[in-house]
């Protein structure tokens, strides 16, 4: 119910979420800012918690790596 | 010779040397450095929401992150490090992992005796409501109920169900519907815009049903 004001025609699924997430989280990590560039994604993330709260864990996860390579 | 062997036990920095690394027969030394880096990610990914056991269960989920990885690497477009992009699956793995082991007791069964019909789930209070405000509430609430039932199909009513009044997570709920998370959450957003919609053409005010419900 509380997500009801939130709801739009045009917002995009779990799936179209996951196959650019990886894009939005690079640009949050470099400082720059996904949501523009990226609304839908943004909009999804407000919307869903499993695929917010990947994207936080992911955010660690990239974090704690560092600069380092694989 | 030597040459050889320290050109073999090189980092894969580029994403190029991780897809060539990758293609079959898969190179074990890049396999062995990409779990080692899926495992020092997925701690600091999960350490929150694991009690006991997390190396045993970040190096499962490595494991089965890179399954997933060596047959799914085509479809990575070069828009990211790879190394990102890999470690995006493995959280995807590691949650849908933890949410599944999180309500394994509760099964498809316990859930399939669900009653279209019955609709004292939501219980009120009115404990601080004055008489009047109180029929209001009442009044309100029962519209929406009846909104609902209405404007809903029973697989949307099953599913809010399921997410909103048990609190189960959607990727429990997707393996309950014998569905996908997509799915779910493409039926939940349908359900959401009919009542958006309903609520709307009624003249109900969405803050107000928020703030009864």
């Amino acid at each position: 119910m509380s997500k009801l004001p939130a709801t739009h025609e045009a917002e995009i699924g779990c799936d179209e979420c996951f196959e650019e997430l990886h894009i939005f989280a690079e640009m949050e990590l470099k400082g720059k800012s996904p949501g523009d560039a990226m609304p839908l994604l943004k909009e999804h993330l407000d919307n869903c918690g499993e695929c917010r709260q990947e994207y936080e864990a992911l955010l660690e996860g990239i974090k704690a790596l560092g600069n380092e390579d694989a | 010779m030597v040459r050889f062997f320290k050109r073999r036990s090189k980092s894969y920095q580029t994403n190029d040397d991780w897809i060539r690394a990758l293609e079959p027969p898969p190179d074990e030394a890049a396999l062995d450095q990409l779990r080692s880096f899926l495992i020092r990610g997925l701690k600091a990914s999960l350490y929150k929401n694991v009690d006991r056991g997390l190396d045993d269960f970040v190096k499962d989920i490595a494991q089965d992150a890179l399954l997933k990885i060596l047959d799914n690497y085509k479809s990575f477009r070069g828009d990211s490090k790879f190394t990102t992009w890999a470690m995006k699956v493995a959280v995807r793995e590691g949650y849908t992992e933890l949410r599944k082991k999180r309500y394994k007791d509760i099964s498809l069964e316990e859930y399939s005796r669900y009653d279209p019909d019955e609709k004292d789930v939501i219980e009120i209070e009115h404990q601080q409501a004055q008489p009047d405000q109180q029929a209001h509430e009442s009044i309100l609430v029962q519209k929406v109920m009846d909104i609902m039932e209405e404007e809903l199909t029973e697989k949307q009513k099953k599913v809010l169900q399921l997410l909103m009044i048990e609190q189960i997570p959607m990727t429990v709920v997707t393996d309950m519907m014998q569905s996908n998370r997509n799915a779910i959450y493409k039926l939940v957003h349908d359900a959401r815009m009919r009542l958006k919609s309903k609520l709307e053409r009624e003249g109900i005010d969405h803050e107000e049903v928020l703030n009864q419900m």
